[in-house]
Parts: C-alpha cells; sequence; structure tokens
C-alpha cells in the first residue's frame, strides 16, 4: 500500500516531465535570456564590443522620443480596436442570432477574415484605400464625394485610425461568434418572462442580455487589446517601416532585427512587458472588483 | 515471449546489417573522390547557377558547391544570427552592397584577393572594398541611369534633359499640356529605395553626399531635398508614391503615367518587354542629368558575393567566388539567368553583340561607376537608412520643411558617428 501511494506521488510528476522541459526551453529559458541581452550593450555587428551595462538600456528607452510616439500610435490603434470591435462583434452577434435561411451562409461570411493572414488582410486593405484606383476613393469620387484621390495613408493618425479598422476587421469575427455562443446560451425563458412583462427589445438587451454577457465581454476586451498591441503584419503591409505612426511592434522590430541592437531590443521587450503587465495588474484588480459586484 | 525475441533479435539484425552497408558506401563515395571539397553557397533565386554550370565547375575543380536558395530578406539575419553563434551561415553568400560596412565591422568576411585588371574591369567593386580590402565580387550589376519617353518628349517640343532644372522644367510642360497628370516618378515611400534614390539624385547633382568624416554634406543634401518637395508641391509626382514600393514607382515609366525616371538597370530590359510595358519603342536610355550638364558619377547598388571569415573551407569558397566572377562564367549568366555583367569587358561584349535590346547609353554610363560613400558604406548604414527615409517620406507628406529634414538627417548621422 505504502508502495502504491509513492509510485501514486510520482507519476503525475513523470507525465508532465516533457511539457515541462517544453516550457523551460521555449518559454522560460528565452525570457531569462532576453533579461541578460537587455542588461548589455549588444550589437550583432559590433560583437567584440558586448559588454555588461547595467540598466543603462532602459535609461536610453526612456530618453528616446520614438519610443513614447510609439506608446502613443500603439494606444490610438487598441482605442479604435476597442471601441469599433466591441460594437460591431455586438452588433454581427446579434444579427447572425436571428434565424433565417440566410443565417449559416452569413455565419460562414462573417468568419472569411478571420481565416485571413494578417498580412494579406493588410495588402487588401491597402488596394482599397490606394490613391488612385483604390475602391474607396473610386466611391467617393464616383458619387462626388470629393474631386481628387483622398490620401489616406499619408496622415499619421488617418493611417492608424484605418489600420485600427483593418485589424478590427479580422478580429471582430472570433469575437463575435464568441459571443453569439454565449448569446444562444442565455435561456430564451428568460426574454419571453420579460416580454410578458412589457420589456421592449432594448430593454431585454440592456437588462438582460448585456449582464449575462458581462464576462464574455472581459474576454472579448483582453482579446482586442492583447491583438492591438502586437499588430505587426498589418502595419507593414500597409505602410512600411514609416517613423509617421510607427507602432510599437515596429519600433521594437527595427531595433532588434533591422539595426542589430540585441540589448537595446530586448530591454524595449522587458519594457512594454512590464508596462503591459503593470496595465495588466490594474485590469485584473478592476475585473476582480467587478466580477464580486456582479456574483452579488 | 519466444517470438517477441526473435522479432527483436531480427530487427535489430537487420538494422545492424543497413546501416554498415550504408557505411560502406559512404567509404567507397569518399575513396573514389579523395581531393572532393563541398562549400555551401546562400544565395536568392536570381543568383542561382544552372545545375550544369556547377557540374562543370565540379569536375573542373573537384568543388562540389551546394545551393541554399534563400531570399534576400532572410539573407542578412541568417548570416548574422549564424554568426553570433561562431557559425558561417554558408561558406559563400550573397553581399548586398548595403550589408558591406556592417559586415566588415562585425569581421564576417574573408578578404579577397583580386588582381588589378580585375579590380579595373568592375567598377561596381569599390563599393566592396574597405580599407584596402576586397570584401565581396559584385555578380549581379545594377547601377543608376536615366530614361525618358521620348515620344512624349518629342510631341511637346522638348528636348533630351541635360540637367535637373531641364528635367523640372519639362515635367511642368508636359503636366501643363494635360498630357499627363504626374510625369515624374520618384520613391518616397519610408523604405530603402527612397534612401537609395536620395543618395543617388545627390550624388549624380553634386558628386559629394558624404562629406570626408562621413557626416552628410548639408548644402547638397537641402538642394536634393528642395528638388524633391517642389517637385511634390507642384504635384509632378503621384502622391501615391509616398505608400507605393519603389519597384511600382519605376513601373510608372512603363505604363506610360510618367515620362521621365532615374532608376535600375533592369527597365532596359523591361521598357522592351511587351508584358510589361505599354512604350516599346518610346523609351530612350540616356546618361543622367547633372547640375550643370550630364552628370559625370553615378552610383551602384549590387548584388555581390562574399565569403564568410567563419568557412571552414575558405580556400575552395575563394574558388567558387572567383568562378561565379569571372568573364567567362559572368557571358554564361547573362545568357542563362539574365544577370547584367558587372565586368566592364563582359557587359560591353553582350551590348555590342546586340544582346541587349535598346541599351542606349548604358556603356558610357556604366563607366561612371564610383562608390558616394567616401569611406566605404558606414556599418550604421541600416540606422541612417531609415533616417533618411523617413525624414524624406515625412517632408514629401507635408509635414516637415526641406530645412527641417536635412537638419533631422544630419543631426540623427552625427548620433550615429558618436556610438
Amino acid at each position: 500500500m505504502k508502495i502504491k501511494i509513492k509510485q501514486n506521488k510520482i507519476f503525475p510528476y513523470y507525465l508532465i516531465l516533457p511539457s515541462f522541459f517544453i516550457m523551460i526551453s521555449t518559454v522560460l529559458y528565452p525570457i531569462v535570456l532576453t533579461l541578460f541581452y537587455s542588461l548589455e550593450y549588444y550589437k550583432l555587428t559590433k560583437p567584440y564590443d558586448r559588454k555588461f551595462i547595467g540598466l543603462q538600456n532602459y535609461i536610453n528607452i526612456f530618453k528616446d522620443s520614438e519610443f513614447y510616439l510609439a506608446i502613443i500610435n500603439s494606444s490610438i490603434i487598441i482605442i479604435v480596436i476597442l471601441i469599433l470591435g466591441v460594437i460591431f462583434s455586438f452588433l454581427i452577434a446579434l444579427i447572425l442570432d436571428k434565424q433565417n435561411k440566410l443565417t449559416n451562409l452569413l455565419t460562414a461570411i462573417a468568419i472569411i477574415p478571420w481565416a485571413l493572414p494578417p498580412v494579406v488582410n493588410g495588402l487588401i486593405w491597402k488596394f482599397m484605400f490606394y490613391p488612385d484606383f483604390g475602391l474607396i476613393n473610386k466611391f467617393l469620387y464616383y458619387f462626388n464625394f470629393v474631386d481628387n484621390p483622398v490620401l489616406w495613408l499619408n496622415s499619421r493618425y488617418s493611417s492608424l485610425i484605418i489600420l485600427g479598422i483593418i485589424i478590427t476587421w479580422r478580429a471582430v469575427p472570433f469575437c463575435c461568434i464568441l459571443l453569439l455562443a454565449n448569446i444562444k446560451a442565455i435561456p430564451e425563458e428568460i426574454f419571453e418572462a420579460a416580454e410578458i412583462d412589457g420589456a421592449s427589445t432594448f430593454q431585454k438587451i440592456k437588462n438582460i442580455m448585456l449582464p449575462m454577457l458581462f464576462p464574455t465581454f472581459l474576454i472579448i476586451i483582453t482579446n482586442l487589446i492583447l491583438i492591438g498591441i502586437n499588430v505587426f503584419d498589418e502595419v507593414v503591409a500597409l505602410i512600411g517601416f514609416r517613423k509617421l505612426g510607427e507602432p510599437f511592434m515596429i519600433y521594437n522590430y527595427n531595433q532588434t532585427f533591422l539595426f542589430f541592437n540585441i540589448g537595446y531590443g530586448s530591454a524595449i521587450s522587458y519594457t512594454i512587458t512590464m508596462l503591459c503587465g503593470f496595465l495588466g495588474f490594474i485590469y485584473i484588480t478592476y475585473l476582480s472588483k467587478r466580477w464580486k459586484s456582479y456574483e452579488k | 515471449m519466444k517470438k517477441k525475441i526473435l522479432t527483436t533479435t531480427l530487427i535489430t539484425l537487420t538494422s545492424i546489417s543497413f546501416f554498415t552497408g550504408c557505411s560502406k558506401e559512404s567509404s567507397e563515395k569518399n575513396i573514389q573522390n579523395p581531393k572532393s571539397t563541398e562549400i555551401t553557397f546562400m544565395i536568392p533565386d536570381w543568383g542561382v547557377p544552372p545545375q550544369s554550370m556547377l557540374d562543370d565547375f565540379q569536375n573542373e575543380s573537384g568543388i562540389k558547391v551546394n545551393i541554399e536558395t534563400v531570399s534576400w530578406d532572410d539573407i542578412r539575419n541568417k548570416i548574422a544570427i549564424a554568426a553570433n553563434g561562431k557559425k558561417a551561415a554558408a561558406d559563400v553568400f550573397e553581399v548586398d552592397w548595403s550589408w558591406v560596412g556592417e559586415f566588415n565591422s562585425a569581421n564576417w568576411l574573408e578578404p579577397l584577393n583580386l588582381t588589378q585588371e580585375d579590380i579595373n574591369d568592375i567598377p561596381s567593386l569599390s563599393t566592396f572594398i574597405v580599407n584596402g580590402k576586397t570584401l565581396a565580387v559584385p555578380y549581379a550589376n545594377d547601377f543608376r541611369i536615366a530614361y525618358y519617353n521620348k515620344e512624349l518628349y518629342e510631341n511637346s517640343n522638348l528636348k533630351e534633359p541635360q540637367t535637373w532644372n531641364d528635367v523640372a522644367k519639362n515635367m511642368e510642360i508636359l503636366k501643363e499640356k494635360n498630357i499627363l497628370k504626374y510625369p515624374y516618378t520618384f520613391p518616397l515611400n519610408a523604405n530603402e529605395g527612397t534612401t537609395t534614390s536620395f543618395i543617388w539624385l545627390t550624388y549624380l547633382r553634386d558628386g559629394k553626399v558624404f562629406n570626408n568624416d562621413n557626416t552628410i554634406n548639408k548644402e547638397n543634401a537641402l538642394k536634393t531635398l528642395n528638388f524633391i518637395d517642389n517637385m511634390v508641391k507642384k504635384e509632378l509626382i503621384n502622391p501615391a508614391n509616398l505608400t507605393m514600393s519603389a519597384i511600382d514607382t519605376y513601373r510608372e515609366l512603363l505604363s506610360k503615367d510618367a515620362a521621365f525616371m532615374v532608376g535600375p538597370t533592369s527597365f532596359i530590359a523591361r521598357a522592351t518587354d511587351p508584358n510589361q510595358s505599354k512604350v516599346i519603342g518610346e523609351i530612350e536610355v540616356i546618361l543622367p542629368p547633372g547640375e550643370d550638364g550630364k552628370a559625370t558619377q553615378t552610383m551602384a547598388l549590387t548584388e555581390a558575393v562574399g565569403v564568410s571569415s567563419l568557412s571552414e573551407n575558405k580556400e575552395a569558397a575563394k574558388k567558387f567566388v572567383e568562378w561565379y566572377t569571372s568573364k567567362k562564367t559572368q557571358r554564361a549568366f547573362f545568357k542563362e539567368i539574365s544577370a547584367i555583367p558587372t565586368r566592364t569587358s563582359v557587359l560591353n561584349e553582350v551590348i555590342d553583340a546586340g544582346e541587349i535590346k535598346n541599351p542606349g547609353a548604358m556603356k558610357e554610363v556604366a563607366l561612371l561607376v564610383k562608390s558616394p560613400f567616401p569611406n566605404g558604406v558606414p556599418s550604421y548604414y541600416a540606422e541612417m537608412s531609415n533616417i533618411i527615409y523617413n525624414a524624406v517620406n515625412k517632408m514629401a507628406s507635408g509635414n516637415i520643411t526641406p530645412e527641417v529634414a536635412v537638419e533631422e538627417i544630419d543631426s540623427k548621422i552625427k548620433d550615429l558617428l558618436k556610438k
């Protein structure tokens, strides 16, 4: 009996060993290595100058005006994604919730953007916004809204908003399917009871659907924020490595892989990680309080 | 149980026999070719030699070349990452002109020995000679050359432009006559093509882009920026160029959307290709304009091959580079893979033989190839390029003036020099 108990205690550890090694080698080791890199002057094209410099990389980051611009740019993209993403996800989910002959077809169509590779998504929208023959300018010109092509991508703010739009377009399908699944999970009897009590459609949505979808919205918001932070492919496809409207990940990529500043680039990665961690902590704290309030 | 033991034994014996046989075959191969050497060659698809040529090289030299076809965008990173691990990404690899400074700084390239005759025969080699060391040998030529639509010019009573002022005036006339909406094409997006365009435009005009201390020549740079700014403000350049790739801006000449450009030599062939060009027979290839007359220098943006300093087969690799860039091979490459020869002697041969359609002033321009970098391509070229193309892009977008742009370029380059 003692032998069996001992074996049972040890056996689970054997089972998790493969995953443990995978996590160590592919997650923990790179994280720790990146931390060490961030404390060095380490430029691949100057290997002989590699040296420990403590927190100097981090100090340099906070002195770099381009860092703050990148943060602002990414923040603008995230705000656009959140606003449009939440609204359109919910609206599309409501539309798909209505059962009719076209429901399955519409659902399939709604999922298509999700299946697109980000680079392809970026290129499609780049052509849409093309000054001369882009669909949007052709439409505006055809209906006499404009006399000359609008240079959508030439402005910093318009390009950031457009980036937010096209990333939202790719992100919405997942979010709306998630919402749709949870809408369908709401018992129909609740709506029927509310209807008997004279509740309007708006009231049903506000007082029944939204509160019950609150946890799902939290997941969606988290997902949208992460997508906004990690945006890369669409940016490259749309505006390349332009400083005007450069989001954070492009800034990080340039330092690390274009300029081969491994130390500095690693410090940037850690900086954004810590920044996100701090914001995430605030977010989780807020959610915890809201969740407790929700449970009551 | 007995069956399992028997099965295991049979499998083991079979495996041992198989591996023994493989080992024997390997030994036999080594005996047959005692002097055989293998090297790896990492190159984009456009530089891959035909297998028949590689076989011939192996027969002559005893060196077997294993090709690793890698996209141009990935080669630099592969080289850097491998070198960081004290490994050669390949024995021989592509060396773009813009990489030579940082590769030299990192000691990733093995110096090569070329005869003076060879050095004289390859004008673009100057870009790859740093501190007297030849670090790579160009194999595919690309230098900036001027093109104009002669038909549009003649129909507007215009003559071949001699100076950049002529170009500007010509473009204005073509626009005023409603012949073309945006008659001049020039890269303006935030990418490398815009940097090289800024450099060659300054070089063609004034012959000096960088000072001897590697700082930007502000006076000449400002002239270039003002020229670009004026062309943009007068709507002579398609605003779409701000987000269009450089190659697509050049294609505006082929689609008859532009009447003049300075661009890569590959467009000599493109202009006569019915699949790519709507202006067959209309394009004239000329000496680029300069400040007071025709330019007396131009820059090359060539592809080269170099030997890794970490290679374990350096001698074999050097022999391959020598073969790869020899006269005979360049002649064959032009025929087989359409690589424009970097050797003047070979280039003249193919032009004189009529193998390049409508070469125009190609021979004359080829002799003007020089490097705009007085001390070689700097190790910080990637950062500098980023600085320049972003400054030009912001200026062309109307966000900053030429004066601010040149100050931005100057101060940031000086910062790079301090590092």
